[in-house]
Order: C-alpha cells, then structure tokens, then sequence
C-alpha cells in the first residue's frame, strides 16, 4: 500500500432514511479514527448538486485520493458518485461505494445502537477496501466498417443492406450458387392474411444486392478459418478451389434452417406420391404456372397419377421428446391446402393435426379453408396416423379426437409437415466462432429474453431461421436488428469496456488453459504458446476466470483477492462468531437485499454483505478466510436460476461453493456453515427469510 | 441538421429501441405516458420459456436508459401533435404534472409514508394491490420520483379522507401548503419536492424519425364472463401474475381474495371469451397466453408442489425457442391440461369455491370441476390510447386497434408515414424477445432516416 492514501468518507442522512435510525454523527466520528482517513462528513442529501459540490470541496481541500460514499445503494447511485468523484479530480475507480440505508437503517429500524455499529462495520470494511484500490479506466477497442454476413437467405441479404446503407461494407457468403435460401423454394409467402410471390420478393431484394456498392457477394463459397476477435477478424474464405482472405470487424449469423427429411416415415423416400411441405411448393410452383384457378387437373410429377384427394399430416417430427413446435407449420399446411383449392376445387384435402396455432389474423385463413372445404381432422399427441399401402393406395388410419371417431383415408398425396434443424455447417461455424448451439442444431443466443440477436461475444451478431424457426416478416425484422446490434460498434469506431477487467499475471501461469475454456466472453485468448492473454474490450469483469485459476494469477480491477480479503478481514476484526458474511453478487442478489430494504423488512443484523459483481468471483479462499477468522456463517448469493448476468455465473458459482464444502471440511470446519441462495431482484422476503434462518441455526 | 428520435412508449420495445439508438450515438427522446417506464415487464413476475425474474432483466436496462447521455426520458408525458415539414417531425408533447419536482424527490417514500388515502391500485384490482394518492409506480421506478394522483389535487379525494380537508383554495393558487401531509413530511425531510402547484408543460422539439412502442393490454374480462364480475375468485391472468410477484401485493403468495387463505385447487381457463359476440371477447389468437398459463403453473407448483393446477385449453400455441420443453416442463411438474370448452360458472355460496361445467372435447362428456380460485387467460389488445396517438401522428390502425404496417412483408415495421416506424406490442399480441428484435430493427430503420 501506498503511504499517500488518502480516504475521504462521505456519510448520507438521506433525510431521516438514514439519520432516523443511525447515530450519523457518531459514525462519522468513527470514521475519522479509521487508519488513512483524512476526512470524514455527513450530508443531509448526499446526492443533491449542493453536497456534492460540497464533497467536491472537500476532496480537493484534503487532498482525498480514495472516496468511500455511504448512504443508499450502489446499483442506483453509484454512477453519480463516480462522475463527481471524476469531476473532483479522482480517478471514478478509486470510489467505494457502502449501502447503509438498504442494508442497514431500513432494515433494522427498531434496532438504533445495533444499527450505528453495523453502520460503523460497513463503513470500516468500505475503508479497508478503498486503501487498496488501483485506478482504472475504460478500455477501447478499435472497430472497422467491414461485416462479413454468413448466409444469404432473406434475413442475411436484409442485414447485408442496412449495414451497407450506412456506408459501411458488407461481405455476403452464401455456401450456395445462388442467394435466396428457402426462399428459393418456395411458392409464395403468406402472413396475417397478406399473400406474395417468393420470386417477386427475391428478385427485388437480389436486385437492391447487386446494386449496392457497399455489398460485396461471394457464392459458392465457404469459411475455412476465421482468425481474431471485433475488430479484427481474418477470415479464409474458399470460393470454387481458390482462397482468399478477408480482414473483417463483425460478423453475422444467417445461415438459416432446413427441413429434416423424414426418411422411412410413411415411406418418405420410397413412394414419389409422399412429400414434404417444401417439396409441396415447388409442385404447386410448377403447377401454378401458365394456370390461372379453377380445375388443373393435378399429376404426381413424372407420372399419370391424378390426384384428388390429398392428406397432410403436421408436427412430423415436432413437438416430441427432442424438438420443439416447428412455428411455421400449421400456417404452411392451411397456406398451401388453400393453394391447392384454388388449383383445383374439386381436390379433397384433409389437413391431420395435434394443435393448429393460428395466430391473429391467420384465424382467417383458416376459416377460408374451411369455407373452401378443407377438413381437419385433430389425432392425440401420442397416437400419429398409421399409413399402410393397400394395392398399390396409400392409406391412413387416424384417430380424430374431437369426433371421437377412427377414419380410414386414402390419399393420392402425402403431404408430411416436417420440423427443421440448423443448416448444415452449423458444427464448422460453430468452431470458427467459439459459439454454442442446442440441441435442435440452432444457435445459442446470448440471452434467449433480451439478447436475441447476439451471441455472448462482442461482435458476432445473429438472425433468422439460424437460430430458430421464424416466419418471413419476423426473418426480415431478425435481419435489420442485427444490422443495428453489428452496427453499434461499427458506428462508434470503437467497442469500450467498463474498466472492471481481468488481468493476468503470467509470473505463475502454467498454461493449463482453463481462462480461455472458461470464459463465457471469448475474452481471453492463448497464443501458439498457449499463454492467455485477456483481451481487456471483451472482458466483462464477471471474475469468474480469477476464482478458478488455479495459479491464482488472474485478479480483477476493483475486486481483487487483496481487496476482498481485506473486507472481510476488517468485518471479522471483532465478534467475528456473532457475524454472516454475505458474498452478493451486484445485480439479482444486491437487488433482493435492496428490495427487502425498499418493503423495510426487518431481519437479525448479523450480515455484513460485500459486494460482488458476479457469484463466480466469490473463490474458495475468499470463503476460507472468513472461516479462518472465525466467522458464525457465510453466504454466497447470486442470481436466480436460470438468469444470470454473465451467462452462466450462477451455475459456476453453485459448483465453487460445493467444492468449498468438501474444502472446509477437510481443514475441520463445518461444511453446513456455507450456504447459497439464489434470488431474484425482486425477492426481498427470500432473502431476509435467509438471515433469519441463518441466524437462527448458527447464533 | 436535427439528427434526433423519438420513441413513444417505454416498455421493453421502447426501451430497448432508445438504447440501441443511443449507443449508435443518436438522441433520443424517450416518452411514456406513465409514471415510469418499463411497461408490462415491470409488472411480470417470472418469464417464460426460462423463468428469468422479469424484473431482474429488466431494471438494469431501464438504469442504462437513465444514465445514458443520450436519451432524454419524458414520463407522464403524452404526444398531442405532430407536424411533418421538409421531412421532419415537429412534435408538441405535454408532460402533466406529477405534482412533484423530479429534480428534488429522492424516492425517499417519507410522503408515501404520510398519506392517509389507499385506493386500489388498478393493475392489482381484485387481488389486493393497493397504493397511496402518493406514490411511487413501482419500487425499481424509473425515474425514481413519486406522483401525486391527480384526483386527489383536484380536491376528488375529500370524501375518501384525503388531508387536504375542506380547503377550499385551488391548489395552483399556492406556492406552500400548510395542510397536505405529503408537503409537510418532504418538508420535514428538508426537500420541497412536492409542489401541488405544479402545472402542466408544453414541450416542442424537432425529430427526424419516430417509433411507435405503445405495446398492449390485458383484455378485461367482459363483465360477468365465466363469473368475473360476479365471483370474488374469478381474477385474470394479469392479476394472478401479480399474485405470483415477491414484489406483488401479496409479497408472492397465492392467496385468493375472498377469504386471502392460499388457493390450493387453482384452474386457468384459456381463450376466454375467444368468439364471443363483438365487445364480449377477443376475436383472434392472442399466441402468448398458453405460455402464461405454462409459467403460472410451474410458478405456482414451485412455489408449493402440492397445489392442484389444471389448465382448460383447446389448441396449445407453443411456438417459440424453448416453449415446447416449457410446455413439457409444465405436464412433468404434474399440470393437468384438460381440452375443453367450459362453458359455466357457479360460485358455491358457502366456500366461495367454483364450480366449472365444461365439454371435454376428447370424450364430449359435460362434466364439472370445483376449484378455489380460477383464472381468466382472456387474450391481449390493443392498447385503448392508440386512437389518439394514431390520430396525433396520422397513422393508421387496423381494424382491431393496432398500428398497421404499411406492407408487413416488403416494408416490416414502416407505416404509411415515411419515417414513423412499429415495434413490439403497439402492432399485436407478442413476447419479450420478438419485441426486442423488432425494437433493434425499429431502431436501424429510425436513425439510418436522414
Ligand atoms: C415450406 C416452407 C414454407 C414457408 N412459408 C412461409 C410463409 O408462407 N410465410 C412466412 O412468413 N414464412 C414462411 N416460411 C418461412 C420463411 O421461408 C423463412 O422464415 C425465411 O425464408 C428464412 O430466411 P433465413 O434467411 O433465415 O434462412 P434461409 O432462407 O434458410 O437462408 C439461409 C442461407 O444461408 C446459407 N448458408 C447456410 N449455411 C451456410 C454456411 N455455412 N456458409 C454460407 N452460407 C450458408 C444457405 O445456403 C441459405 O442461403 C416458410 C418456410 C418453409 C420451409
Ligand atoms: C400477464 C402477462 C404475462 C406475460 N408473460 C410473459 C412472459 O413470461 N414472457 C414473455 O416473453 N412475455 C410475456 N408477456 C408479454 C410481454 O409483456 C410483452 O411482450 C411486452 O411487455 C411487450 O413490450 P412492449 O414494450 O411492446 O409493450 P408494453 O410493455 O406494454 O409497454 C408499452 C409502454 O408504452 C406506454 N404507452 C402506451 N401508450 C402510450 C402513449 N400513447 N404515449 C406514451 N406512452 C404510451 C405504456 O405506458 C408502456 O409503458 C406477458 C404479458 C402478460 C399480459
Ligand atoms: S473476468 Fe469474466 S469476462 Fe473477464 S476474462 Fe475472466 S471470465 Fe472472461
Ligand atoms: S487459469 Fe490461470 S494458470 Fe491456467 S492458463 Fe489461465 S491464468 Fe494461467
């Protein structure tokens, strides 16, 4: 530690919140007598412009290097301290930030003395940490305007123009000889009542491509490597034989979906008469052509076969054990059913269904399908149609339950609605970009609520059937807002990280590789020699790369072991058996301790919280230490399942915690003295009901 | 060059329209007619396909939107005029007042804590949520400021007990009250912040695009649909989702309202009111209430396994990434899906139980079912202010009520005004993530507008 520290404390009223319960001046009192203070002040409202002018005052005057604010809660307050912190002169890093309104005076109201002293606690382990906080800054990362979009289906060629609209440019591969995807196969797309040509649509979004001068199409083509991170990416492209690289700085995710051939099901592949909803398509395409409506007679292609009587059968493939609602399907058999009346409107169709999702305005067509005489017939989730072939026909046996009756049908065509998965390649560009996909073969997103068109890692977008099954419209809109997620950095020159970032000191490093497989951001990368090494833009601070090394060299800014450590040192300084140490991590947890503020629940006031950014920095020696001191419990509180804000922090942090139970354990402490609760922001009960309890088994 | 965006409506569409505008380096106005922003999400308790706590997901970007440099939020403000010269939109918004200064309130609460009036607080109705004249929308309220309703500064409130008593002084008239509780306990915090003299406000600005972000409603159930008006256990699944909310006015429990002792036999009926004559029902597919009722059941089994769920339904829309294994999750968890068509509703007068008649449509059998509390899932609608908004900005609706895209496939998210841009509920029923998409692509199409 540097001998120039310098603290200031700054102690809120917030009114009465604070002072109604909290001896205010007794604890700024205290606060004077702590080693390194220089300062120390009550506000009435430490937030007003008056006190902070006022603050700003006092740091200059005392010369304060290290700012400790207690008062209400960092995750609403905390960015106005740090601008004033910065506005005064000191580096916003060098700010600590202690919560005694939402930890303290709301939730202990009757309890004034035992409220001051905890207060006083709080304050001290604030102190103790800032003596040992290092500046820090945000970390830039230039970007180029260069985008390279995978796939040219309708959602690719969409992102591909409204990137290069702003003068930026885009690189389409397309794996195909030609753009379009689906599109190329299908008749006409209809949505909410509204109905047009795929030919008439694909031909006008082509000829927007081919006139841009920003966009850049390479068909046929393919990705051997890609090479870097945003902002440089290298990518090896191979397009008929030759190679060729591209230097790039984002890159999107369009590669779309394909129907799963349902091979040997109701002799799909054996018998030309069974088909699937795309193969439809393209009959009624060419069908379609040179006739208006009315009685085309139909064939089976390549045959004399007439057909008259049709049978579809949906959720083939879908809905089962492994695979979801195929969500384009039932509007797909009611779309095309429709088609085939208007070809010929003579044709008995039956349409087989388990659920039939019409959604809004597509409850219309469905009603013109059976004003147009389609029947639909709904069999039980687990009892699919039988198909036999009975001299030479095809013939089903269905259960319809709503008739409560079996219906034998023969048919002329069989039309199998089938589910889809990932294109193919998906497993190749999964390896190039260190991305994740399910189960399904479809991209992972970044968070399946409000990150959906993003992977985890900076600067890879995504959109379209790529990631599930979407119709048209919603493909488009997929497409566009990629655009604008790539955009962002592209615009701005420069992606920016908060400067909460790992840091690894290779001194100890044995190249065990575990940052780089860990890590949720792709931010840490190893050189040929397997050194790791953060790229500081990428990093999120989530910590959780630190608590696993095993050379304990990774630390970081703002939450290093030292730092921590020293907290928890200073809250077990005295009756450390009367004390809960609380690890809470900065976004749900902290949330369900604010929120049992905000109701004022009222509940034993043994904890002394310390907060994380994500549960997964808590380490095991972290835990260790307060057992050391002998602490009465300790707590690890993050995030509810599934939500976390670094992914997967959560689940790191559950698997840290019982290895630390078999840690204590082994060194003669009692393992059941480490808990975990995962909250949610808005469970305040949960959270205080957790301090009673631990309370009332350990004190 | 006026280089700004306007988006109307600050639920998560919205929101997530102003971030991506202002991260692009774009200024956005942001403007909710409401006290807060955050719209139907803040309300949620969990959310499906995932059950990530709404709230959880939902604040730390309503405080990016804050603290963002580039975006200006403008809450209780509504638009009233919208002019288009040289293809760019001069806007007249008023901002009614709150009846509290945003620069001085703190959300301290000390008012709240004052005020003698409690009314119902409308989103909770039946189920018990109430707030003072005074308050604060919702705890993570963003701004975090409180309002004072204004019913009780237009002297409404007399009879219901507000403090202002008799006074017979229009309170504009006023620049200190010696008799409101609520200025007196700011007072006493020593912030001035309550000023009931506060007028409304006139803003005007320039813009050269504008997203429309209004989002939806609950339908209310129409009158005494399946015994909704008449039965006190009859509550819709806005109001069963509040129920579940640790931050909801039960504090999470599943109580129902006529004797608050915890439902233990809870059935959903879905499609409620679905083609009943116009004004009775929701004439079309709504898509997310199966995924509601999927969440409210494994909600309320995790909450107490031993609660007996059932779930009325006829077709099952589980269209989305991870909604069929959600759906699934739900019958693993012991939900029982019944198809069926109920078609009546009688309340048991000692028990205040509910006796359903329904068709099973597997079987055609009419049978009965008694539970202790049931809910309505009766289908989302347009938001009721669109008329206005639509008028005010001379965009189309459809017949149903929502905004109208100019052409959904050729031109998605445009409407007949070059410039003024959809996103999220404002053009139909949809969930989260599909109104963040359309909110980012919303957003390309707004600031890429010169
Ligand atoms: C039978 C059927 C009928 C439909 N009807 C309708 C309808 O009526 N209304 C409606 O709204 N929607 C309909 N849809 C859905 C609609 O077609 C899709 O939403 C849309 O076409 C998907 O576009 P996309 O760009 O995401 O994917 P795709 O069209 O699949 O495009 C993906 C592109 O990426 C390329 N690609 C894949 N992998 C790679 C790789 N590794 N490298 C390079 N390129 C790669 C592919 O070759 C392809 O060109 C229908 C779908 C089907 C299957
Ligand atoms: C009971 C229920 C449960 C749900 N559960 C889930 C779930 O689990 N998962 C999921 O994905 N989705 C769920 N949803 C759907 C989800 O709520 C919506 O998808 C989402 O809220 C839509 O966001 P939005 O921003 O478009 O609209 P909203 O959230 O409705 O926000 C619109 C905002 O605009 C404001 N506004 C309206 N009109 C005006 C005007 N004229 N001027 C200014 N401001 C205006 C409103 O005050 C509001 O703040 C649920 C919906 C309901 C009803
Ligand atoms: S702190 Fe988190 S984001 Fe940063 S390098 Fe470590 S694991 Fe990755
Ligand atoms: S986890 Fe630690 S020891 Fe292993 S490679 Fe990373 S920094 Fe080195």
């Amino acid at each position: 530690m540097s001998k120039d520290v310098r603290v200031g404390v700054f102690v809120c009223d917030c009114g009465t919140n604070i002072a109604g319960v909290v001896n205010v001046p007794e604890v700024v009192e205290y606060a004077k007598t702590l080693d390194y203070v220089v300062v120390a002040d009550e506000g009435k409202w430490s937030c007003s412009v008056d006190y902070l002018t006022k603050l700003q005052g006092l740091i200059k005057e005392h010369d304060v290097n290290r700012v400790v604010v207690a008062s209400c809660t960092p995750r609403t307050h905390e960015p106005l301290f740090k601008r004033a912190t910065k506005d005064a002169g000191v580096n916003p890093y060098l700010l600590e930030f202690v919560s005694i309104r939402e930890q303290v005076s709301w939730v202990h109201m009757k309890e004034p003395e035992i409220a001051t002293e905890k207060a006083k606690d709080l304050i001290k382990m604030g102190v103790a940490k800032a003596t040992l906080l290092e500046e820090g800054q945000e970390i830039k990362l230039p970007v180029k305007t260069d985008c390279m979009v995978i796939g040219g289906g309708i959602a690719g060629m969409n992102a591909a123009l409204h990137i290069a609209d702003q003068g930026f440019n885009a690189f389409i591969v397309e794996k195909e000889p030609q753009l379009g995807g689906l599109l190329n196969h299908i008749c006409f797309i209809s949505h909410d009542n509204h109905k047009i040509q795929s030919a008439e649509i694909l031909k006008k979004k082509i000829d927007e491509i081919e006139a841009h001068p920003n966009v850049k199409v390479y068909t046929s083509a393919q990705i051997e490597e890609v090479d870097g991170y945003i902002g440089n990416y290298t990518v090896t492209l191979s397009t008929n034989g030759t190679n060729r690289k591209l230097d790039i700085s984002t890159i999107i995710v369009a590669t779309g979906m394909k129907e799963i051939e349902p091979e040997g099901q109701f002799e799909y592949g054996n018998d030309s008469r069974v088909v699937t909803q795309l193969q439809l398509e393209k009959l009624i395409g060419a069908w379609n052509a040179g006739h208006e409506t009315g009685n085309v007679e139909l064939h089976i292609p390549n045959t004399n076969l007439p057909i008259k009587d049709v049978a579809v059968i949906n959720c083939v493939n879908s809905k089962n054990e492994s695979r979801g609602c195929c969500h384009v399907g039932c509007h797909n058999s009611v779309k095309n059913a429709i088609a085939l009346k208007t070809l010929n409107k003579d044709i008995r169709i039956h349409i087989l269904y388990r659920d039939l999702s019409m959604i809004k305005e597509e409850g219309k067509a469905l009603e013109e399908a059976k004003r147009l005489g389609v029947k639909f017939l709904r069999f039980p989730d687990d009892q699919y149609p039988e198909m036999k072939k009975e001299n030479g026909n095809l013939k089903l046996k269905v259960y319809d339950i709503l008739l409560g009756k079996e219906f034998e049908i023969t048919t002329d065509l069989l039309v199998l609605t089938t589910g889809f998965t990932g294109n193919d390649g998906v497993d190749e560009i999964k390896g190039h970009l260190k991305v994740s996909t399910n189960s399904e073969g479809f991209f992972q997103e970044s968070h399946v609520k409000l990150g959906p068109l993003e992977f985890p890692a900076d600067g890879i977008a995504l959109c379209g059937c790529a990631k599930t099954p979407t119709s048209f419209k919603e493909s488009c809109e997929e497409g566009i807002g990629a655009a604008m997620r790539a955009s962002i950095p592209m615009k701005n020159g420069y992606i920016e990280a908060d400067g909460i970032v790992a840091d690894i000191d290779l001194e100890d490093c044995n190249q065990c590789g575990l940052c780089f497989e860990r890590c949720p951001y792709n931010a840490i990368q190893v050189d040929d020699d397997k050194q790791p090494e953060v790229v500081k833009a990428l990093c999120k601070g989530c910590g959780l790369c630190s608590a696993d090394c095993p050379k304990e060299c990774i630390s970081i800014v703002h939450y290093t072991d030292e730092q921590i450590i020293a907290q928890v040192e200073a809250a077990l300084a005295e009756n450390s058996e009367e004390k809960i140490i609380g690890f809470v991590c900065h976004w749900c947890a902290l949330g369900g301790v604010d929120m049992a503020g905000v109701s004022r629940l009222q509940y034993p006031p043994n904890a002394r919280l310390i907060r994380v950014m994500c549960s997964a920095r808590v380490s095991i020696k972290m835990i260790q230490r307060a057992f050391d001191l002998g602490v009465a419990g300790v707590l690890v509180a993050g995030c509810e399942f599934p939500t976390c804000h670094y992914i997967s922090g959560n689940y790191a942090a559950e698997t840290r915690v019982r290895r630390a139970k078999r840690k204590l354990a082994k060194k003669g402490y009692d393992p059941d003295k480490l808990w975990n609760v995962w909250c949610s922001a808005a469970d305040g009960p949960k959270f205080a009901n957790t301090m009673r309890e631990m309370v009332k088994q350990f004190l | 060059m006026n280089d700004s965006i306007l988006v109307i409506g600050g639920g998560i569409a919205g929101i997530n329209c102003a971030l991506n505008a202002a991260k692009y380096g774009t200024k956005v106005y942001l403007v909710d007619d409401t006290a807060s922003i955050g719209g139907m999400m803040a309300r949620l308790d969990k959310t499906f396909p995932t059950n990530d706590c709404s709230i959880c997901i939902e604040a730390p970007q309503m405080f990016d939107v804050d603290n963002h440099e580039n975006i200006e939020i403008l809450t209780n403000t509504e638009v009233r005029k919208v002019k288009k010269v040289n293809g760019k939109f001069k806007v007249k918004l008023m901002k009614r007042a709150k009846y509290v200064d945003e620069e001085k309130c703190t959300g301290c609460g000390a008012c709240v804590e004052a005020c003698p009036v409690s009314i119902p607080d409308e989103m909770d109705g039946k189920v018990g949520g109430v707030r003072k004249l005074v308050s604060m929308p919702f705890p993570q309220a963003v701004p975090n400021v409180v309002s004072v309703d204004p019913q009780c500064r237009h002297g409404e409130m007399r009879k219901d007990g507000a403090c202002i008593g008799d006074c017979v002084v229009d309170c504009s008239q006023c620049r200190e009250c010696p008799i409101a509780l609520c200025v007196k306990a700011c007072e006493k915090e020593g912030k001035k912040a309550i000023t009931l003299w506060q007028a409304n406000k006139n803003l005007n600005f320039e813009v050269k695009s504008i997203v429309v972000a209004t989002g939806i409603t609950n339908a209310k159930p129409a009158g005494d649909l399946l015994g909704y008006d008449v039965y006190e256990n009859v509550i819709t699944n806005v109001q069963f989702e509040r129920l579940m909310n640790a931050g909801g006015p039960t504090a999470g429990e599943v109580i129902r309202p006529s004797d608050k002792k915890h439902a233990k036999k809870i059935a959903w009926i879905q499609c409620a009111g679905r083609g009943l004559a116009e004004g009775r029902g929701v004439p079309y597919c709504s898509k997310i209430c199966c995924m509601i009722a999927a969440k409210q059941t494994i909600i309320t089994k995790e909450h107490d396994p031993s609660v007996e769920t059932t779930i009325f339904y006829n077709d099952l829309k589980a269209y989305g990434k991870g909604f069929w294994g959600f759906y699934q999750k739900a019958v693993d968890n012991g939900v029982r899906y019944v198809r069926a068509r109920p078609y009546e509703v009688f309340e048991e007068p000692e028990s205040k139980n509910l006796t359903l008649q329904y068709e099973d449509l597997e079987t055609g059998e009419l049978l009965k079912k008694e539970v202790e509390l049931l809910v309505l899932s009766t289908g989302i609608i347009p938001n009721t202010r669109n008329k206005k908004l639509a008028k005010a900005l001379k965009i189309e609706l459809d017949h149903l009520g929502f905004f109208k895209e100019k052409d959904p496939l050729i031109s998605p998210l445009e409407t007949n005004v070059d410039g003024i841009y959809l996103c999220g509920g404002s053009m139909g029923p949809i969930d989260i993530a599909e109104s963040v998409v359309q909110a980012c692509a919303a957003a390309m199409k707004a600031v890429l507008r010169n």
